[in-house]
């Protein structure tokens, strides 16, 4: 088992995600409460993408484009951006 | 007590056929504006049914009742505000899980509710079965199976409503159970709560402040901020135990009790063969195919309603201009009869010979393809490029529509999320060349001076929104959102709600552009009459002539392309005497036009869906940054474009 970005997962790759970052690297602590980034990480939650929620990544589109995901039998598109703050823990 | 009058809500996520049940439900009598001061679009209808006049308020497709965006704020705001008779909470079966989570919130607004479990049609295709009495028991409140597209399960939904309403029968609502640390804090909070006056339930407000949202934190500080911190403070104890923010822990949490309600009551056996709306999906968003597939499928479809749109603007106005001689042997062609020709009728010409040929096309086409589920495909494909301007891939949709006409486009910018996206995004929008200055584009540059100089305008007008977007969205503080977003399955449109749409957005254009326009006109003809356009032209000359080298009348030209832009070109022809431009304009005159003209002003229906959308003073500083803009640009141009020749 190894944490890594949800964006760094081959395509058809599944994990289980651990968290969601705020603001650049891991960032578990900072921003807990309303600021900065609340509103991002609020907003994959309520998506589905919550802590120990399984998620696997379709495919990726070209030129560092966004991802599509399947999470919770449904199928999201997240930028790139956003899928580098969702560590997941994946078996490798 | 009996009422005869009631109003429900709408509610549900995005793509559940939340519209078509609207549709089915209010037919013809509905209402499209937007909520007070927001630019959110806000549909209401009514019904009669068993003597009942019943009012339909379609709230916005959410997934959550936070503040992420306007939708939610709006949504939470209205029912416990305006406090509905009843809420339809509208689920997709095929999509139980996630559907639920919203479910759960809405719960917790406490208002009576019952749901349209709709899609079972989908559910069942994609191996989905579901006991909907089981799913009732659980959640204590109604549940109707429904298939919105073919009506079934409205007349029962609607019969329900009433029940409800009339309180004949007696439903204890689910009222989901947190882990013993959070509901022993949220019992905490809520009891301070309840000794304020507030306007949403006191455990609501519990939940909320120790998930740290801001707009209840805001209001509750005005009223009591020792409520506030306490909240903080418990929220805090919280994160110390499960070592995530106590939303994350309460989020979770909520959706550990859909996922649990969706397993118990639902079956699934997949379909094992991938079925088509699979394999069209795998295609379209292809890593390689799927950029081919949508350059085919967008420009195929500006190409027809461009041929469409031109053939049909030109019958039109054949039939309208043919009936000038009828209408000037009533009214004469005096003063008053030049007035009401040129102004008033002109002015209805020039509206309906843009909206019918271009805009209804446009509309549908928009809607069939967002019914479809094609449109978060593009968005999706696109998003890597619209970062570049520091947008995110929905914003490519008012972008593309900017194409036909700036002012769906601005419309548009309604699906982005965030109030500083959606004026950055209408910026961007307009400063896309539309169908009418692709006339002006092609008429006089690709015919006169050549078809790669045509080509060599579009490529600056895409460098140039690069640029100012990039600039933009530098500028304008605030925090950028990144896409994210549901790619719904692949369906069949549902023909009556995408016609239904494409009416009533037609009507909504009608409105807003045509007053403009006939004034607009009213006044230039005004002008005309009474000889006032050669004195501005003549101000303007020192811009026009000395700085930008075009000949004194385009000045006058300019003037009526606010109106519609391409009435630069017609009057240009009409000024100049001849459609012949190459004869009295050089090369360099007929680039230089027609780059001005193309950049350097919204039309007067763009300004004015500017003003709805985010305020006078927004619009205004648009308009006078583009005209500046495109001023200080053709200057340049021309002395460059001097060199050159």
């Amino acid at each position: 088992m190894m944490e890594l970005r949800l964006s760094d997962l081959r395509d058809g790759e599944s994990g289980i995600i651990n968290s969601v970052g705020v603001g650049r690297g891991r960032g578990r602590g900072d921003g807990r409460r309303a600021g900065r980034g609340w509103g991002f990480r609020k907003r994959l939650e309520d998506m589905g993408l919550t802590p120990g929620t399984k998620v696997t990544v379709v495919k990726s589109a070209p030129f560092n484009g966004p991802l599509e995901v399947y999470v919770r039998g449904s199928r999201l598109a997240i930028g790139r951006g956003m899928a580098e703050r969702i560590f997941v823990e994946v078996k490798r | 007590m009996t009422k005869n009058k009631f109003t429900i809500a709408l509610a549900g996520n995005a793509n559940v056929g939340k519209s078509v049940i609207f549709n089915q439900l209010t037919g013809l009598h509905q209402h499209i504006g937007n909520w007070p001061g927001k630019t959110v679009e806000k549909a209401e209808g009514t019904l009669h049914f068993k003597g009942y006049t019943i009012d339909v308020i379609d709230l916005p497709g959410i997934y959550s009742l936070s503040t992420f965006s306007l939708e939610e704020l709006i949504s939470r705001e209205y029912i416990a505000v305006e406090r509905p008779d009843l809420i339809i909470n509208i689920v997709d079966a095929s999509l139980l899980e996630r559907n639920l989570f919203f479910t759960l919130q809405l719960l917790e607004l406490e208002t009576p509710m019952i749901m349209a479990l709709n899609q079972m049609d989908m559910a069942k295709r994609k191996g989905t079965k579901i006991d909907h009495e089981k799913l009732e028991k659980l959640l204590g409140i109604p549940v109707i199976p429904t298939v919105a597209v073919s009506g079934t399960g409205i007349y029962e939904l609607l019969e329900k409503a009433i029940e409800i309403t009339e309180k004949r029968v007696d439903m204890k609502p689910l009222k989901a159970q947190y882990g013993k640390e959070i509901e022993e804090r949220i019992k905490k909070i809520s009891n301070l709560v309840e000794k304020i006056q507030f306007k949403y339930p006191a455990r609501w407000v519990a939940m909320k402040l120790l998930e740290g949202d801001k707009e209840v934190e805001n209001e509750i500080l005005e009223i009591n901020s020792e409520i506030v911190a306490t909240a903080k403070k418990l929220a805090g104890e919280i994160e110390e135990i499960h070592g995530h923010s106590c939303s994350t822990v309460i989020t979770s949490e909520r959706y550990e009790v859909a996922s649990r309600i969706a397993r118990e009551v639902q079956e699934i056996t997949p379909p094992i063969k991938p079925p088509m709306r699979e394999r069209i999906h795998a295609l379209t968003t292809h890593r390689i195919l799927g950029y081919p597939i949508m350059a085919i499928s967008l420009l195929s479809i500006f190409f027809s309603i461009f041929t469409f749109g031109d053939y049909t603007s030109g019958l039109l106005s054949d039939v309208f201009y043919g009936l000038e001689p009828i209408f000037e042997g009533i009214f004469g062609a005096g003063i008053a009869g030049k007035l009401v020709w040129g102004g008033v009728i002109e002015g209805i010409i020039g509206g309906a010979t843009v909206a019918l040929p271009y805009i209804l096309p446009f509309y549908f086409i928009l809607y069939f393809l967002e019914d479809s589920g094609y449109l978060s495909r593009i968005a999706f494909l696109m998003d890597n490029l619209m970062h570049k301007i520091g947008l995110h891939g929905k914003a490519f949709i008012p972008v593309m529509l900017g194409f036909g006409c700036n002012v769906p486009g601005c419309l548009g910018c309604r699906i982005m999320e965030t109030t500083r996206e959606r004026l950055l995004t209408a910026f961007v929008v307009t400063l896309v060349p539309c169908a009418a200055t692709t006339v002006i584009i092609l008429g006089l540059v690709g015919r006169f001076v050549g078809v790669q100089w045509a080509l060599a305008l579009y490529v600056v007008d895409l460098l140039i929104i690069f640029v100012l977007g990039r600039i933009a969205f530098k500028t304008l503080p605030g925090e950028p959102t990144a896409l994210i977003m549901e790619m719904s399955d692949y369906r069949v449109p549902h023909m009556k709600t995408v016609l239904k749409q494409t009416w009533f957005r037609l009507m909504e254009f009608i409105k807003m552009a045509f007053p403009l326009i006939i004034v607009g006109s009213l006044v230039i003809k005004l002008a005309e009459v009474i000889n006032l356009l050669e004195p501005i032209a003549n101000i303007l000359s020192p811009v026009t002539v000395t700085w930008l080298g075009l000949p004194v009348i385009t000045g006058i030209t300019l003037i009526f392309g606010v109106i519609r832009k391409e009435l630069t070109l017609i009057m240009l022809a009409t000024l100049l005497g001849t459609t012949n431009f190459a004869q009295v304009m050089t090369t360099v005159q007929m680039i230089v036009f027609t780059l001005v003209a193309m950049l350097y002003i919204p039309c007067i229906a763009t300004i004015a869906t500017l003003v709805k959308e985010f305020g006078w003073k927004k619009a205004l500083f648009i308009t006078l940054f583009e005209i500046v803009f495109a001023i200080i640009l053709g200057g340049i141009a021309f002395r460059l474009l001097m060199l050159a020749y």
